[in-house]
């Protein structure tokens, strides 16, 4: 018997069209490991199951009729609940949201429709998704599979925690400084996180629209390929959707990957705790084995681009949410209202200064650090998994130290814009951690096939709790 | 009174914050880290050349880009 929690996307969609399972056999069981999923990570905002299952049974009779198209025909699938459809209220993972239904699709959940996947379930993420450890004081702390005492990572964290568990294959997250990298890394799966303008943010709620960009979580990468080539290209709902041509990505999973060169930043990777920069060397080790080629590169002063992004996130974000804060600020959590209300301190003048750096540091990074790099490595989490217990500190007055360990190595990627394929690293029998994979702009296809080769040497897994 | 001689209302308080009723405590720590950032501001800014933009950044995207 086949064990559908253990397939890709691609192969389940593969084994629904042959007929070897249903779509609604698929479902089904994505509902009960979903549900058994929820009970040990609250990784659930709201089920669909009656919804799910229809669209399964519809998707069935569109397979037995041939006529189902899309490259994840009748895949069940659930996403972070940050993303617009019609008729919906998605919550944002806040108390504040009870509004207007939308009145169409976010662009993400179109493209995952016309590839024909099922949603059946919304889930966790942080508040507004201004929080990098899947603490939520209104929807309650997301936990993470391998050990519910410890942190999901944040904000994406029901998608993390749900793919790592094996009750979808797939979801849809967003990252603005690391939502994507970081809860991938903490549940051991893989995440991609676009180049700034590659997706359409359209119908996904805005963070900082200046670093938001939207990209997904998937135990396989090649599911990350097969996502991406719905996701990407030009979107006249977005502006900053890019008009850049899109490659074939899954095709592009078995480039060749020797002689790929992987910049290591001795420097920033040392402020790093000594168990992560070990983990960063395994994980060299292996790419090395994979046929790429180690070499030395430097970033600009990596704690000026952490302040930098500090300076466009921070107003940026206030900005968004400034009529909600002066009308209804006792809706917000303690801790998404002391970041907020820190951007309004942000001068004017910094704010555009950090935007004017902006094409300055990115070309400074392009000539200098990738002159002599085609990727570089970075921990994601410069930390082993923290507990939820050690970053339970609401709104105190070490949150913005707190959070800006957090997402040392996460943000300043979202200033430069650049595209960050997560990878886990062997956990050797203990707790889950990831590395990021930073490249040139929109080279994610590179990414991919450097992934795609890791994950012959390093394969997914499943996750079960193991304290 | 007549309502010409009525007192009038008080200043309202100036400031993008000021309606987003802050206690005093986060108020200060938000200033302190603010403070922090324009340091650094302060710094880039005399390494900018006038010309820079911030429409830059999206020109340097497209231009380093490798599909």
């Amino acid at each position: 018997m086949t064990d559908l929690a253990a397939l890709s996307a691609r192969a389940l969609a593969k084994a629904i069209a042959e007929k070897k399972t249903s779509s609604l056999e698929a479902a089904k069981e994505a509902i009960n490991r979903l549900v058994a999923c929820h009970e040990l990570t609250n990784c659930i905002v709201a089920l669909e199951a009656d919804a799910a299952l229809e669209a399964a049974r519809a998707a069935d009779a569109a397979v037995a009729a041939g006529g189902a198209t899309g490259a994840l025909a009748g895949v069940p699938l659930a996403h972070k609940d940050m993303f617009d459809r019609k008729g919906k209220i998605a919550s944002w993972g806040a108390a504040i949201r009870a509004d207007r239904p939308a009145e169409e699709d976010a662009s993400a959940i179109a493209a995952l429709n016309r590839a024909g996947a099922l949603q059946i379930a919304t889930l966790h993420l942080a508040e507004f998704a201004y929080g990098a450890t899947g603490h939520n004081y209104v929807l309650g702390h997301a936990r993470n599979p391998w050990d519910p005492a410890r942190i999901t990572g944040g904000s994406s964290a029901g998608t993390a925690a749900a793919v790592a568990y094996g009750a979808i294959p797939l979801g849809l997250g967003s990252d603005t400084g690391g939502s994507l990298r970081l809860p991938a890394a903490c549940c051991g799966v893989s995440s991609i996180k676009t180049t700034w303008g590659r997706v359409s943010r359209a119908g996904a709620m805005p963070l900082a629209p200046a670093l938001d960009t939207v990209g997904a979580i998937a135990r396989h990468v090649e599911d990350l390929a097969v996502a991406l080539a719905y996701l990407a290209g030009p979107d006249p709902r977005d502006p900053a959707a890019a008009l850049l041509p899109v490659p074939d990505y899954v095709a592009r999973l078995g480039d060749p990957v020797q002689g790929i060169r992987v910049g290591v930043d001795e420097k920033v990777i040392s402020e790093a705790h000594p168990a992560v920069q070990r983990m960063v060397e395994e994980v060299l080790a292996i790419l090395q084995k994979v046929g790429l080629q180690r070499v030395s590169c430097a970033f600009p002063d990596w704690q000026t681009l952490d302040h930098l992004v500090q300076l466009v996130q921070l107003p940026d974000a206030s900005a968004v949410h400034a009529a909600f804060l002066r009308t209804r600020p006792g809706d917000y959590g303690p801790q998404v209202r002391a970041r907020i209300e820190v951007g309004h301190f942000i001068g004017a003048v910094d704010h555009l200064t950090a935007l004017r750096a902006r094409g300055t540091y990115l070309q400074r990074t392009l000539d200098r650090t990738f002159g002599d790099a085609d990727i570089a490595i970075l921990p994601v989490l410069a930390d082993p998994l923290p507990t939820i217990a050690e970053l339970d500190i609401g709104g105190g007055p070490n949150v913005q130290a707190a959070m800006g360990r957090v997402v040392k190595f996460t943000r300043p990627v979202n200033y430069l814009g650049l595209p960050a394929l997560t990878l886990p690293v062997p956990r050797n029998g203990g707790l889950p951690n990831g590395v990021q994979l930073v490249g040139r702009p929109f080279a994610e296809a590179q990414l991919l096939a450097v992934g795609q080769a890791y994950q012959r040497k390093v394969p997914p897994e499943i996750a079960t709790p193991l304290f | 009174m007549a309502a010409s001689e009525k007192e009038p209302a008080p200043a309202r308080q100036v400031g993008s914050a000021a309606g987003a009723d802050m206690p005093d405590e986060h108020r200060a720590r938000a200033k302190a880290h603010a403070a922090a950032l324009a340091e650094t501001a302060a710094s880039v800014a005399l390494e900018l050349p006038m010309s820079a933009d911030v429409d830059e950044f999206r020109r340097v995207l497209a231009a380093g880009a490798k599909p």
